[in-house]
């Protein structure tokens, strides 16, 4: 019994939207209240691109093709790639460790509401601020690529595409959290969380396309989630992959949701029986 | 039946003890020392409807580790609490809506918003009508005079302004358990005197169950009629604290006052025991039962007496002297 109502405090169902959407709003608001910030973030995403398709362009040189990609599909995957990345990414992991450990997630474990709902409208309502600024950024990319770039206009590739963002969306958020929960048991997770930064910034292809490496990589690498957060979505978006290849992957990705939701339930049920509230 | 009920409720805390220095700090990562502290120990009270109780005991006493307890946050070693009929840290919808935390060191108000954005944070959360929201918003803020600052970054208020608007958040939903966790700590004397007056006459007027911890005397004597004072993890005292005044202190003061020439200190010490001493103006110190006849000896002797105030000993004096006592 007592088992039961600790895990409903990590989710709560509610029919009413309404607590959604005005957490979701707070945070729109509070985006809008740190517009230079993000505007400067958005200006290094800007040069990173920038700075990977310069790169690439010199190191084609007079190559037309290297391992499959010609020049103007590589600044397409760097510029797909970099908008779905733009999109899924969070900074929850750090938000959720410091809730922890300086006690603020007693706040909400008084209030009629989960701690995982809270978190994911919260950044559904954050990320929507600097997703305008990026969309607006990448327009400027585009323009200044312009004949590079290759467009899609075949609909089942793009709603693929699309849902695969979605999807991404949540498995990030899910495996923020479980590394923000962490620290419940030690006292700092920015090791860990820049650790697994790194190595999923490697493992989705936002380096470079996974392509490049042995294909028995690519094929253990499309088991983990990472890859559909920017390798994958860049494919299909280039038609580098078929549809069905697709679809493999969002049922990768929904095998992936439902497996962190219940390591998430678990870590969250022990982690609570540790929590010490401090600072109240 | 009792509002809060609380049973044999215990709590210990783990923790780990380093040696000092590098190399402390090296053995201690590789072999760890649990240890266990007990922040309560076996307490049990109870609080009925409309009761406004105070906790009070010096820092690391288990107020608010009780208070956790009491508002669902943390889970207890052994023992039972029920609030309202639920069982806190089960953390039912039913019962946290029936109730509000509200703490002077951590805030629930979004810091980089302004205080109505949390306000409807929590009309949301907590399912409230549109028109019970505003007509509580309008009470809330006109008593606690707050009406110009609602669309301030909260981060740009004082201290004391963020304080009141703390509580229009937690009383949003009308909870029947109002939990304070030092809510006067780092406020100006002013600004305790508001807060003070507002929750004496929410209290008054609402009969909203009410406990509250403070190291603050004056926030427990203004407010409170029933004390429950905790040392080390356990309760010490519970009742009235006009009571706990006869109950620890066999004592009574008399402040004598001298004309003329003024008195030495030998001539006044056989009185009783003096505790402040000037030619002009002793205090002293008798057994309760004897303050009458002490008064009456020193005016019939032969000491220049000007004028003698019989008191009681101060009760931060009373309650300083049980905590040494431990």
């Amino acid at each position: 019994m007592q088992e039961h109502f600790a895990f409903s405090q990590l989710f709560y169902y509610d029919t009413s939207m309404r607590k959604y959407t005005a957490i979701a709003k707070a945070q729109v608001q509070r985006g809008l209240t740190y517009r230079f910030t993000i505007f400067m973030y958005r200006v290094g995403e800007l040069a990173e691109m920038v700075v990977l398709i310069m790169m690439w362009t010199a190191i084609y040189g007079d190559q037309s093709v290297i391992k499959g990609f010609t020049l103007n599909e590589m600044v397409t995957y760097i510029l797909a790639g970099g908008f779905v990345h733009a999109l899924v990414r969070n900074f929850l992991a750090d938000v959720i460790a410091t809730d922890i450990k300086d006690g603020n997630l007693s706040l909400f474990l008084v209030k009629p509401m989960g701690y995982l709902e809270y978190i994911f409208s919260r950044e559904v309502g954050r990320m929507s601020v600097p997703t305008a600024f990026s969309a607006l950024s990448l327009v400027v990319v585009a323009l200044l690529f312009w004949d590079s770039i290759i467009f899609s206009d075949d609909v089942m590739i793009l709603a693929l595409f699309f849902a695969m963002i979605a999807l991404a969306f949540v498995i990030e958020l899910l495996l923020s959290f479980l590394v923000g929960l962490i620290a419940f048991w030690t006292d700092e997770v920015n090791g860990l969380h820049l650790t697994i930064e790194r190595l999923k910034k490697f493992l989705s292809g936002g380096y470079f396309p996974l392509s490049l490496l042995p294909v028995w990589f690519v094929n253990v690498s499309l088991l983990f989630p990472f890859a559909y957060s920017f390798y994958v979505p860049a494919q299909l978006y280039l038609g580098k992959m078929d549809a069905t290849t697709g679809l493999h992957g969002i049922l990768v990705q929904i095998i992936w949701i439902v497996l962190l939701y219940g390591i998430i339930q678990f870590v969250w049920r022990r982690g609570l029986r540790k929590y010490e509230g401090v600072g109240i | 039946m009792a509002v809060i009920q609380v049973n044999n409720l215990s709590k210990s805390y783990e923790f780990y003890r380093r040696e000092e220095g590098v190399l402390g700090s090296v053995k201690s990562f590789f072999f760890r020392k649990k240890q266990y502290a007990q922040a309560v120990k076996s307490i049990s009270f109870s609080v009925e409807e409309g009761e406004l109780v105070g906790f009070l005991g010096p820092n690391g006493a288990g107020k608010t580790t009780t208070l956790k307890m009491l508002s669902g946050i943390l889970y207890p070693m052994s023992g039972t609490v029920q609030v309202l009929g639920f069982t806190p840290w089960r953390r039912e919808k039913e019962y946290q809506k029936q109730f509000a935390l509200v703490t002077g060191q951590k805030n629930q108000l979004l810091r980089d918003l302004p205080a109505m954005e949390s306000f409807i944070l929590n009309k949301e959360i907590y399912g409230i009508s549109d028109t019970e929201f505003h007509a509580t918003i309008d009470e809330l803020v006109e008593l606690l005079g707050v009406r110009d600052v609602l669309d301030i970054q909260v981060r740009k208020l004082s201290l004391g302004q963020r304080m009141k608007c703390e509580l229009i958040a937690a009383l949003l939903h009308k909870p029947k358990v109002l939990l304070l966790d030092e809510p006067t700590i780092g406020l100006d004397v002013v600004a305790q005197k508001n807060i003070r007056d507002f929750l004496k006459k929410y209290n008054k007027e609402k009969k909203t169950t009410i406990v509250l911890t403070s190291h603050y005397m004056e926030d427990i004597k203004e407010l409170c009629s029933r004390v429950v004072i905790i040392n080390m993890g356990s309760i010490i005292y519970d009742g009235a604290l006009d009571a706990l005044v006869k109950k620890y202190d066999p004592y009574k003061v008399l402040t004598v006052t001298f004309n003329n020439s003024g008195v030495a200190r030998a001539a006044v010490e056989k009185f009783g025991t003096v505790t402040e001493y000037d030619p002009y103006r002793c205090v002293i110190k008798v057994p309760r039962s004897e303050a009458r006849q002490r008064a009456a000896a020193l005016l019939s002797s032969d000491l220049p007496v000007d004028d003698i105030l019989i008191d009681e000993v101060a009760i931060d004096d009373v309650i300083r002297e049980i905590f040494n006592q431990r």
